[in-house]
Formats: structure tokens, sequence, C-alpha cells
């Protein structure tokens, strides 16, 4: 009877019942995209850190991988060394660097992200079409560097390590064959990139790129104190930093510590926004019905029973509403995404509303609390009318 | 001041040429004993370095380097592609740099000013100087310049800074999408708190249908008061919009130690605001009081 006598009040203003809901559902959509944000960035990188399947970056003292074109020299010497470690069971020394190749057809030089790595330990790409590289004149590229140089997989390419501009001299040519299309998890969309075997990348690049390396990748035994394996590399050469995941973590945060503080605000002002508009439909409708409550009261009816009914219309709008919001979130998300998606410098796979069920779960939650909380007041000031007095009252008028 | 300290520095600073050349030019005039360098305010605090310092720089960390005398210490401008940056920056003489990393007579740009078009100016990525002629636009300067030379750029001063401030542009467009959002949300919960007040006074309405006051005057009554709202909620939420842009700026300065202002409330945009509230006003006002006037005015008083 109660749960009756609650949806009938909620239908007899239809239109204003339909517009509060509307309003919770765009409160909770807002909601549930600040949450999807807020969490969403942090686990999306580090999905990728660990997809790669390290522990540890290691680089050039004071630098972050690949924000400088910093290398360190003795790379052999340093994944010897690295090997040593008792917790360290791969290593992966990758040089970063700059490539030229002449556009297919004609002579335009074009420039792209070469990536010096070892084929069998890599966590940089994901093979999408044709086979790994396995000789020392092969390599992967990505789709934006078959689209900007016009070559196909299976085609042969002088690669060179340097681009005299001025004279349009290529230096540092090797003949090498593209032999497969990757997916680059950690670049931009747009980002043209090759991998070739360290070696061959070294060796193209003259005495500059001679045995040096930009990162190392390392991962530790499981059960490894990564925190203690990363100290001791630091010790061990001070011209290194290691960076272990929860750090790398960290520092993604504070770079995008800006989209998680407008997260919470904007989550905040939903939550109020939802909280009030439930708030001010429940307390108008008693305020409605306050002779028929006083009427239900002098005929005996308990005081929970008033209670729970105007709570069940403030908990019956939020959950509608909730439910509503929760598929509106899911599109105004990817939305949302779409336009953050081009932010320069991001990973193309980036995602910074990253729908995960407890998020979703979370939002319906804090907005069903927030309706059971919009109808404790009204539905106390219901439950403590003074009987005889309100009867009066509305009989006069 | 005068102790010196040893500073490893990886030097990847960014020298304009006019800065570069007019002091290239004045080191060949008369060199100095000791080169002098600028440091930046964060690395200042950082490293507690201050004006007459000797510090080392170098490009390998560890290794022997060049002993240099601080000569002063600059604050940035307000540069929205660094902001995230927490890098430290170093300036150094063009051909002191030059020779410290064996870059020969290599550059990364070169700015060139016009005598007219100053801020257009363009600027090449790699190349040489040339005079650019009174009246003549940036563009179609930059615009001769790639036609004829080949081995660098040349972009107007005004393409590289919509070129760099990409990331703000990002977060631009998402504000507006998120502003989109919020404006929907606002349209409802104005509309829904309009009917919701319209409807407290049916009675009221009712009650002055019989006494014969015409449907226009009611409908007119509550759009006058739907819109009075909006104009007061606006006014109030341009200074709560005011005060909170107060706020963030305060505190992203702060955060990423730089002058640039994050939040303007400019009077455009209150402009804009207090329109679209009114509009919202006036709208929801008409919706709910035509819903009310279409009741029959017994029904209104519940008879």
């Amino acid at each position: 009877m109660i749960l009756r006598l609650a949806l009938a009040t909620l239908t007899r203003r239809r239109a204003r019942t339909a517009l509060t809901t509307a309003g919770v559902a765009v409160a909770t959509a807002m909601l549930l995209d600040m949450v999807m944000l807020g969490s969403g960035m942090r686990e999306s990188f580090r999905g990728f850190i660990e997809q790669q399947g390290f522990q540890l970056r290691i680089t050039p003292r004071g630098t972050m991988p690949f924000d400088t074109e910093a290398t360190v020299g003795g790379g052999a010497a340093l994944v010897v060394a690295l090997q040593g470690d008792p917790d360290v069971v791969r290593v992966a020394p990758i040089i970063g660097t700059k490539g030229f190749v002449t556009r297919a057809g004609t002579d335009s030089v074009i420039g792209a992200f070469l990536l010096g790595l070892d084929p069998t330990v890599q966590g940089d790409y994901i093979l999408a079409e044709g086979r790994d590289v396995a000789a020392p004149d092969e390599m992967v590229v990505n789709a934006a560097w078959l689209a900007s140089t016009g070559y196909a997989v299976g085609d042969t390419v002088a690669l060179a390590a340097g681009y005299e501009p001025q004279v349009r001299r290529l230096r540092g040519i090797k003949t090498v064959r593209i032999v497969g299309r990757g997916r680059f998890v950690m670049l931009a969309g747009g980002d043209r990139a090759a991998a070739l075997p360290i070696a061959t990348v070294q060796a193209i690049g003259g005495e500059e790129r001679r045995d040096r390396v930009s990162v190392v990748l390392v991962a530790t035994r499981t059960g490894a104190d990564v925190e203690a394996v990363r100290a001791r590399i630091e010790r061990a050469d001070p011209r290194l930093s290691a960076l272990s995941t929860t750090a790398a973590l960290r520092f993604v945060d504070e770079r995008l510590s800006y989209f998680r503080q407008l997260a919470f605000i904007l989550a905040s002002v939903s939550l109020a926004v939802g909280f009030l508009l439930v708030t001010t439909l429940v307390t108008v409708s008693v305020n409605e019905r306050i002779g028929e409550i006083a009427v239900m009261r002098a005929i005996g009816v308990a005081r929970w029973r008033i209670v729970a009914q105007v709570m069940i219309e403030g908990v019956a709008l939020s959950a509608v509403g909730a439910i509503l919001g929760l598929g509106l979130g899911l599109v105004t998300a990817r939305w949302l995404n779409g336009i953050l998606a081009t932010f320069p410098g991001l990973p193309a796979a980036f995602d910074f509303f990253l729908f995960e069920p407890s998020a979703a779960f979370r939002s319906l939650g804090m907005i069903v609390l927030c309706g059971i909380a919009a109808g404790v007041w009204p539905a106390w000031r219901a439950a403590t009318l003074p009987i005889a007095r309100t009867l009066r009252e509305e009989a006069v008028a | 001041m005068g102790q010196l300290r040893p500073l490893s520095l990886l030097i990847c600073a960014l020298l304009s040429l006019g800065a570069g050349v007019a002091q290239a030019q004045a080191v060949n005039a008369a060199p100095p004993a000791r080169r002098t360098i600028t440091v930046d305010e964060r690395l200042a605090t950082a490293a507690g370095l201050a004006v007459g310092d000797l510090v080392t720089v170098t490009t390998v960390a560890g290794t022997v380097g060049d002993s240099v005398r601080i000569a002063a210490i600059t604050r940035r401008g307000a540069d929205p592609s660094e902001v995230a940056r927490s890098e430290f920056r170093v300036r150094l003489h063009l051909e002191h740099l030059q020779t410290i990393t064996r870059s020969g007579d290599r550059v990364g740009r070169f700015a060139v000013q016009s005598r007219t078009n100053g801020a257009n100016a363009p600027a090449l990525s790699r190349g040489v100087s040339l005079p650019v002629s009174p009246g003549v636009s940036a563009a179609s300067v930059a615009a001769d310049i790639n036609a004829t030379a080949f081995g660098f750029r040349a972009y107007p001063a005004v393409e590289v800074a919509v070129e760099t401030s990409a990331t703000f542009r990002v977060v631009n467009r998402f504000h507006r999408a998120i502003g989109i959002i919020t404006i929907v949300a606002s349209a409802i919960f104005l509309l829904c708190i309009t009917l919701l007040k319209v409807d407290e006074r049916r009675r009221d309405i009712g009650a002055l249908r019989l006494l014969g006051v015409s449907r226009r005057s009611v409908v007119r009554a509550v759009v006058l008061e739907s819109s009075l709202v909006a104009l007061v909620g606006s006014g109030m939420g341009a200074g709560f919009g005011w005060a909170a842009s107060a706020i963030v700026n305060w505190y992203y300065q702060g955060f990423y130690d730089t002058p640039l202002r994050f939040a303007m409330v400019t009077p455009g945009i209150v402009a804009f605001a207090v329109t679209l509230s009114l509009v919202l006003g006036v709208v929801s006002g008409y919706l709910a009081a035509q819903r009310l006037v279409r009741t029959a005015p017994l029904e209104l008083v519940g008879r």
C-alpha cells in the first residue's frame, strides 16, 4: 500500500516527475562521467605500463622515458650488470631516435620515430600484420608510417639515421625490409614509428649512437621487492634514474591532476544538483498533500508508514533517474573521450573515460543515497505534523 | 656568492635569435672574463642559486664542464605550452651553447621580427634571417621563404602560438562540452523549479482567474517572476563565477608556478551567461504558465 501511494503521488503530476527524473538523469550522467574520468586516466595508463610486462624503467638520470633525447653510454655493459641482479628476470634495452626515408616515388623526405629494441623481449608494439623482426635488416612500422611514406609491408626501403636539409642529404643509410605492421602502444595516433633491432639503430647512428640506450626496461621476478631493486640500480650507477610503475603512475597523476580535480568538483556539483532537485520535489509534494497526510495520521496510519511513503518517492525518483543517467553517461563519456583523445602526445588508445562496473555502481549508489537523504527532511516533517491544527487549517483553506 | 657549485645541466634551452644574436655580438665586441648564464626562478629555488654564484655547466652529468657566473634569475612568461612541464631552464649565449654542445654553427630556430608586424613575425625552424619590409604581412614573408628556400620552414608567430597551445585548445573544447551538459542540466533544473513554484500557487492563480484576471496577465506575471529569478540568479552566479575563477587562478598559478591565468570572467562571458539564463527563465516561465492557464479556474481552486 505504501508503495502504491508513493507511486500514485509521483504519477499524479507527470510533467514535474518527468522533469525531475530527467534532471537526476543528467546529474547521474555527469557524476558517472566524472567518476570514470577520475579513475580512467590512471587505470588506462596502468594498463599500458603493465601490458609491457616490465616493472622498472631505467633512464638517464633526471629524465623520464623519451621525454628528452638523452641517452646513456655503455648500453651492453649496463644490460649485463642489470641481468646480474638476482631479482631481475628480463632486461630490454631501447634506443629512441629519429629515422628518415624518402617517400615512395618522390624525393620528399619523411621523418619518423625510430625505436631500436630487442624484438624477443619488447613490449612497445603489438603486431597487427606480417611478422616480427627476426634479422638486423628487418623492421616493423605502424600504420601512420605506411600512410605517410607510401610503402607497404614487404617493401624494401633505404632508412637513414640523419638528414641534412640544407644539402638534402641522408646519412647513415641502411637498406631494410618492412616485415610487419604494429600498433605502438605508447605513441599518439598520428605519430609515425618504426622498430628495428637495437644493434641496427646504434650502428646506423654512427659514433653518436654507438652502444647508447635511451631506456632499459626491467622485469623483476614474482615476489621481488621492486623498490629495493630500484634503489639498488640507482645506487650502483649514478648516471641512472630508475622509475617504478608506482612512480610512473604518480608522475601521470601529477601531470593530469587538473582533470582529477575537475572531475571531483563536477561530481560534487552533480550530486548537489541531484540532491536539490529531489529534495525540492519531495518537499513541494509533501506540502501539497499536507491535508491528506494529516487525514492518514488521524485515521491511525503509523508515522513510519508516512515516513516510508515519502522516502520511497525520493528513492524512486533517484533510482529511475540514475538508471536513465547511466545510459546517458556512457554516451556523453564517449563524446567527451573523443574530444580528449586529441590531446597532443598521448597514446592513441589512451582512455580518459574508462568504464568500470564498480564506477557505475558507485555512481548509482551515490545518487540513490542522495535520494534517501533528500527524503529525510520532508518525511520527518510529514510524520510530525500537528494533526488537529493541520486538519483545521486545511478545512479553512 | 662566488662559491663554485657543481651543476649538471641537461641543456635543451631554446635560444631566440633576437636575444642570441644581440648577446653574441656583445660577446664578440668585449668578451667577458667569465661567461654568464641566466637561470629560471624554479631552478634557482630548487638548487639554492643566487645572482653572482659560480656554477659548472656540462652536457653530461659528472664530466668536467664550463665554469660560469649566474648573471640573472628569470621568471617564465605565461606560455600555455610549458605550463604542465616542470623542467628547469637555463639560458646561455648562443655561441657558448654551440661550443659546449659541440654543435658547431647549428641553430634550432630563428625568430625574425618585422618593423611593422612584430606580433606576427615569422619564425624559421632552421635557416637564415631575412629582412622583412615594412607593411608586409608575416604570412606572406613566411610563404616567400618557404617557396624559395629549403632545409628549413618558416611559420608566422601566430601559427607557432596556435600550434604550441594545442593542449589548451583540447582543454577548451572539453570545457565547452562540459558547458553544454551543464546548460542542459540547468535548463531542466530551472524548468522544474519554475513548474513547482507555479504549481504551488494553483489556488492563487485559480482565484485570480475567477476574479476576471486575463490569461495573458497571468502568463505575463509568471514569466516576469521567472525572468526576475533567472536574472537575480545569474547575477549571483556571475559573482560566484568571479570568486571561483580567482580561487582557480590562485591555486593553479601556485601549482604550476606560472603567471598564466587559467580562468577569466570577461564581460562577454557574463553577458552570455545572463542572456542564456534570462532566455531559460522566460521559456520555463512561459511553459509553466501555459500549463496553468489551460486548466479550468475551478479545477485550479480544487472544485
